[in-house]
């Protein structure tokens, strides 16, 4: 098969296509809801349409008459059933605390109030249209400023360690440019094409979990945890997932009460979540506010940042992303203030969406220098470049590599940025006015405790066996190449199996650790058969070689398992693996050093003169993350990451009303998400990086680096064509027109 | 509910089957039929997952209820490779990384086959506003457009 892809560099894989590809385009690769299990019956939920309040009755009268209604669950049968869950965010397992079952009590809106079971699918739905519940609602909170939010210290709330260094007033007194600007970000949902589906079947005391997940073991440990049952007797198998940025590494109510119904009901049960229930069931990206300041002195020296934001939880949950933790450091500056505050409303429990912390927290960072370049009479690369640094400020850890203004120069050489004229709306092409800008992109290197076991046999096949998740990363094909290469055989003798809790555990696939981390465990199982079959450290591994250390051994095949634990990691690491927590260590979460993978991003916008219609024809971007194992899957998960970032700049945003607290726009029509014709020359760049340090084999995650510095690469490119700073996202024409 | 007897040819094969009145396509075709390569993504026609032909017309599974299918002609996903060999845009997806996660792929691909048959030689904005019923999450299009254009150069010339 023709390769097309990237152009292999230095301290890079060869781009392989993916390995899983042929059952993805013949439509017989198996996601979660695509099992059969004998004859199921369906779940459907009834929802919540208050955000806070009682339940003070059910009518179940007209349901009742529906042909093939088998039953309908409520807390009224319910208490008790489902036990407390352990917050994922907190050390446990679950995306939310809230038991939705468990009492009359409403928290949000689109809470699970009854699990209506029938024959079909659509009788389960007719019933529960069917189903009247009564309220007594009380006045909710929706978001920052609504009558009965209630804010803390995320501080006091997590224990959550606000960075800062120095002295933040003589800081911003010895500026001689300053901003001082307020900025908001959104409610995003995740929206995956696939829906949150669970299936469940018991044999016996033993139970099967059909659903996709980003963290199979944690899922099993967690449905066992809910239903007071030990987790040898839960399986979960998820072998493909159709997309899941976070809204499938935690556990969420519906996997317990599906499992709960049928056990009931004696007989499977599918549960197939409608895009709307995903919007309350499942997980978010909370909006965010931000208060910054940033100083620098004449020559272009940062002297003061100064970075406060609010973040919206629930009620019960305290989740907080604390991106603080990144911005604080990322630039050379003696003084950073920082502080974080949690506002507690009546919503559902926010959670991990792509990037979490460093997408909401590096736009107003990004922003701001650019404003401060432009008071400076900088171009805003030249300033990036006079505060670049390979210590972060606040502990003065070393980078272990920092490829930022490598970056900036690959991408700004491919994007042409030398012709920008650096005047805002200066750039003008008829009707359209044109705007380039850029930002900085980042994210955390981190790893967490792995374990896999690898069989080779004598004539060349390779089997790899551990419980990591390719969520369309390409984990497959990557994993089947660091197997390949250490193993000297074709990758197309190499079988992986992922997604699967009766496999070794491996770490959530999330925090872009799967690569480095299960890599890393990979390589050291191939290692330990190398070494059976007498091959020394350095040797490349041959037929011959294999086929003389087989018979040396007289075996059929060789078997290694393996743990790894990552720079950092606390002994009990792989312990917590098999109870199903992954333990990340890495970013600025070490004593000695911190890791980041870095990047440039440069958008041109054109914005019609009269109507302000926005069109991105040209995005840009350069990455530098260690080794990368297959430049082709790598490229790809960095260019969807960047339309991401176009996404969330111009069209995403949950909205709510305000006096309901409920969400308006919870379907494919209303919650905006950029199409095929949306999209134009999206280009990446892979800049080639080497770091000794992260981990033995090099590699750095990137799966979430490409969505990060576009919010404030769209909105200083707005600034550029229009003169005017649009500090809240999304940014959609209206707030141009104004 | 009565049930209701459909007689249907299915990527050229005659099928029978019994449904309900008020069950999609897409459920026939998943729950009963056992051909999953259609998938569900919304239900409500936004997304694109679920397409199939009927009659050689593209269209959306989970709007159609699976009763219309009777005396029709469904073309699936299932159908597109003949045997082992791949279609030229299941290979050119391959080959191009058009795909991710791979959830929207198999509705693409169908929405493309179709595309192609009846614009054989379309320009590359024909594709991207041919492809805008079709949402994909993960890939960001651009590799998408390019599979399609190559695979519709390669059946020209074949
Ligand atoms: S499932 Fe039919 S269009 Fe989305
Ligand atoms: S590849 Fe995941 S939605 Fe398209």
């Amino acid at each position: 098969m023709a390769i097309i892809g990237p152009v292999q560099q230095k301290n890079m894989g060869p781009p392989h296509s993916r390995i899983d590809g042929r059952a993805k385009v013949t439509g017989a690769a198996p996601y979660a809801s695509d099992f059969a299990v004998g004859r199921p019956a369906y779940a459907y939920f009834v929802t919540s349409s208050i955000a806070r309040g009682r339940i003070t009755g059910f009518d179940m009268a007209a349901a009742g008459q529906v042909p093939g209604l088998l039953d309908i669950l409520t807390y009224e049968t319910m208490r008790g059933a489902v036990k407390k869950p352990t917050f994922f965010a907190g050390g446990g397992y679950a995306g939310t605390t809230i038991r939705p079952l468990d009492g009359p009590e409403i928290f949000h809106d689109g809470q699970i109030v009854a699990v209506v079971l029938a024959d079909s699918y659509e009788s389960a739905r007719e019933a529960a249209y069917k189903v009247k519940v009564t309220c007594q609602a009380e006045q909710p909170a929706a978001t920052f400023g609504s009558a009965g939010a209630t804010t803390e210290d995320a501080a006091d709330a997590k224990g959550h360690e606000d960075p800062a260094v120095g002295d933040i007033a003589a800081g911003l007194a010895a500026a001689s440019a300053t901003v001082d600007a307020d900025y908001a970000t959104p409610t995003q949902h995740h929206n995956p094409i696939e829906l949150f589906t669970t299936t469940c079947a018991w044999t016996g005391d033993k139970l099967t979990v059909y659903e996709p997940s980003q963290i199979v073991h944690g899922l099993k440990h967690g449905v066992a945890e809910q239903l007071g049952i030990p987790p040898d007797h839960v399986r979960i198998v998820s072998p493909f997932v159709g997309g899941a940025f976070g809204s499938k590494a935690s556990v969420t109510p519906r996997t317990a009460l599906a499992a709960i119904a049928a056990r009931c009901l004696g007989r499977p049960v599918k549960l197939v979540l409608t895009r709307e229930q995903g919007f309350s069931v499942a997980t978010y990206r909370a909006e965010t506010r931000h208060h910054l300041r940033l100083g620098a002195d004449a020559d272009g020296k940062f002297t003061a940042l100064s970075h406060e934001a609010w973040e919206v939880t629930s009620r019960p949950d305290s989740y907080l992303v604390a991106g603080t933790d990144t911005t604080a450091r990322l630039y050379a500056c003696p003084n950073v203030f920082t502080k974080v505050h949690l506002v507690h409303v009546d919503r559902n429990t926010p959670g991990f969406m792509r990037s979490p912390p460093e997408v909401p927290y590096l736009f107003p960072l990004e922003c701001a220098i650019d404003e401060v370049a432009e008071k400076l009479g900088l171009d805003p690369i030249e300033l990036r470049r006079r505060n670049d640094t390979m210590k972060e400020p606040i502990g003065g850890l070393p980078y272990t590599s920092r490829s930022l203004m490598e970056c900036f120069d690959q991408a700004a050489e491919s994007f042409g940025w030398a012709r920008r004229s650096a005047a805002p709306a200066s750039m003008r092409d008829g009707d359209w006015l044109i705007g380039w800008g850029c930002a900085s992109t980042c994210y955390p290197t981190a790893l967490a405790p792995a374990t896999a076991r690898v069989i080779l046999w004598k004539d060349g096949r390779v089997k790899v066996e551990t419980a990591a998740h390719d969520l369309g990363t390409g984990a497959y094909t990557a994993l089947a190449q660091v197997a390949a290469e250490r193993l000297g055989v074709p990758v197309g003798q190499v079988t992986i199996a992922l997604g699967d809790s009766d496999l070794p555990p491996s770490p959530v696939a999330g925090g872009s650790i799967t690569t480095a981390s299960v890599s890393s465990v990979i390589a050291k199982a191939c290692d330990a058969i190398r070494a059976k079959l007498g091959v020394n450290d350095s040797a490349l591994i041959d037929p011959g070689i294999r086929v003389a250390g087989f018979e040396r051994l007289g075996v059929a095949l060789v078997q290694e398992y393996a743990e790894f634990a990552p720079h950092g990691a606390k002994p009990e690491g792989i312990d917590k693996l098999y109870a199903g927590l992954s333990t990340l260590k890495g970013g600025a979460m070490l004593e000695d050093r911190i890791q980041y993978a870095f990047g440039a991003e440069f958008v041109e916008v054109r914005i019609h003169a009269r109507t302000r219609e926005i069109r991105v024809p040209r995005v840009h971007g350069a990455f530098a993350a260690g080794r990368i194992v297959n430049p082709k899957t790598a490229h790809s998960q960095l260019m969807g990451g960047l339309i991401w970032g176009v996404s969330s700049a111009l069209h995403e945003a949950t909205e709510m009303d305000l006096g309901t607290a409920r969400y308006i726009n919870d379907n494919f029509a209303d919650y905006l998400v950029p199409v095929n014709a949306d999209i134009e020359d999206v280009s990446v760049i892979l800049v080639p990086e080497r770091d000794t340090q992260v981990n033995p084999l090099g590699i750095k995650g990137l799966g979430e680096l490409g969505n990060v510095g576009t919010n404030a690469a769209v909105a200083n490119a707005v600034y550029h064509a229009t003169g005017r700073r649009i500090r809240e996202l999304p940014i959609r024409l209206e707030k141009l027109l104004a | 509910m009565s049930a209701i007897h459909v007689t249907t040819k299915i990527n050229g094969d005659v099928v029978d089957y019994v449904c309900e009145a008020d069950e999609t396509l897409l459920d026939v075709l998943r729950n009963r039929l056992g051909l999953t390569g259609a998938k569900e993504g919304c239900s409500t026609g936004d997304c694109g997952a679920c397409s199939v032909t009927i009659d050689g017309r593209l269209t959306c599974s989970c709007l159609v209820l699976g009763a219309e299918a009777d005396g029709r002609e469904i073309g699936t996903i299932e159908g597109m490779a003949k045997g082992d060999e791949l279609h030229p845009l299941q290979r050119k997806f391959l080959e191009h990384a058009a795909l991710q996660c791979g959830i929207c792929t198999p509705g693409i691909l169908v929405a493309a086959k179709s595309l192609l048959e009846h614009n054989p030689k379309p320009t590359e904005t024909e594709v991207r506003f041919g492809l805008a019923g079709n949402l994909c999450r993960c890939t960001g299009y651009d590799k998408i457009v390019r599979a399609v254009m190559d695979a519709a150069q390669e059946m020209r010339r074949a």
